[in-house]
């Protein structure tokens, strides 16, 4: 595996780990509020670690969780309207 | 099947029965955990997809063992400052190296052409490559679709390309390169200049393929590429 590749893994891990002991710790209930962080940590560690090549699933799973991340903040905005 | 694989399979099938364990306690900060612990698995799963370090190392060797036999052919036949260029003959792509600008009589190997050696690198059709989306389709537009399906989707060997066309010249920009390939950039033998060369003869209605220019800068390569469809090049 590309050293890019590992350093993306253990950044992206790492801040998921946290994010999710703090989340938990804090009494956080929403289940969208956990995707949307990991996302978050995902797209972090890919913009620090910038693998230099990727593969074909890579670039779908970033596209996917691009629109998963959209429709949850959409989502929330929609509810702050509503409200 | 490789080990980031399984492990990504088994992070996601734990997550799931966390998720379940979760939904069955009625505890949804347990199922957000699930969730997001599923979203790593899928992550790895989707990582292991990349090429791996045993059989790149493996390549490089391998790699490097063929480029110096080239090399030093290249350095006996005194061709180290010649000029590159592809050549399409029936089936087959020829990668000629010379000092004159693209002798079109060469055979695959070693030989003399125009009064200079030559040395010509026979290579095989590309298995990936487009075909034009429709008849108004601009050729600079079908060769960036091609070098991008070969370089960029089936390779990994940059981040992307772009081609320009000015009169019957191709400038082509291949920004973020691999690390792997950029050890060779120095070296008579380019993966980049023979990938874009070979995908340009398949790609574009020509006979011979010239390389013009070459601009190397830290991250990227320019290759300026001059597209001719009959007659000696001088």
């Amino acid at each position: 595996m590309e050293r890019g590749v590992s350093v993306l893994l253990l950044v992206y891990t790492t801040l998921v780990v946290l994010s999710v002991i703090g989340l938990y710790a804090l009494g956080e209930k929403r289940v969208d509020v956990y995707i949307s962080l990991n996302i978050l940590a995902y797209y972090v560690s890919y913009a620090v670690t910038g693998p230099a090549y990727t593969s074909r699933h890579v670039k779908i799973l970033n596209i996917v969780l691009f629109a998963v991340f959209t429709v949850i903040v959409a989502f929330r905005v929609y509810e702050v309207l509503v409200s | 099947m490789n080990r980031l694989l399984v492990l990504g399979v088994n992070v996601v099938v734990v997550s799931v029965l966390l998720v379940v364990y979760g939904i069955l306690l009625g505890d949804s900060g347990l199922v957000g955990i699930g969730f997001s612990a599923s979203l790593l698995g899928g992550v790895l799963v989707a990582y292991s997809t990349t090429p791996r370090d045993p059989s790149v190392v493996a390549l490089l060797n391998y790699s490097n063992i063929l480029v110096d036999a080239v090399t030093s052919t290249l350095e006996d036949l005194d061709l180290l400052e010649s000029q590159v260029c592809s050549i399409k003959r029936g089936g087959v792509t020829l990668l000629v190296y010379s000092r004159t600008p693209c002798p079109l009589e060469v055979d695959p190997g070693v030989g003399f052409a125009g009064g200079s050696p030559y040395l010509a690198i026979p290579t095989t059709r590309l298995s990936t490559l487009v075909e034009s989306a429709s008849s108004s389709e601009s050729t600079s537009s079908l060769l960036e679709r091609s070098l991008a399906a070969v370089l960029v989707d089936e390779l990994s060997a940059c981040r992307s390309i772009r081609v320009e066309e000015e009169a019957d010249q191709y400038r082509v920009y291949i920004t973020g390169l691999a690390d792997v390939f950029k050890q060779y950039l120095e070296r008579p033998l380019d993966p980049y200049t023979l990938l874009v060369l070979a995908v340009s003869s398949e790609a574009l209605p020509a006979t011979y393929i010239r390389l013009v220019e070459r601009k190397i800068a830290r991250d990227s390569i320019l290759l300026v590429l001059r597209a001719e469809k009959s007659g000696a090049g001088s």
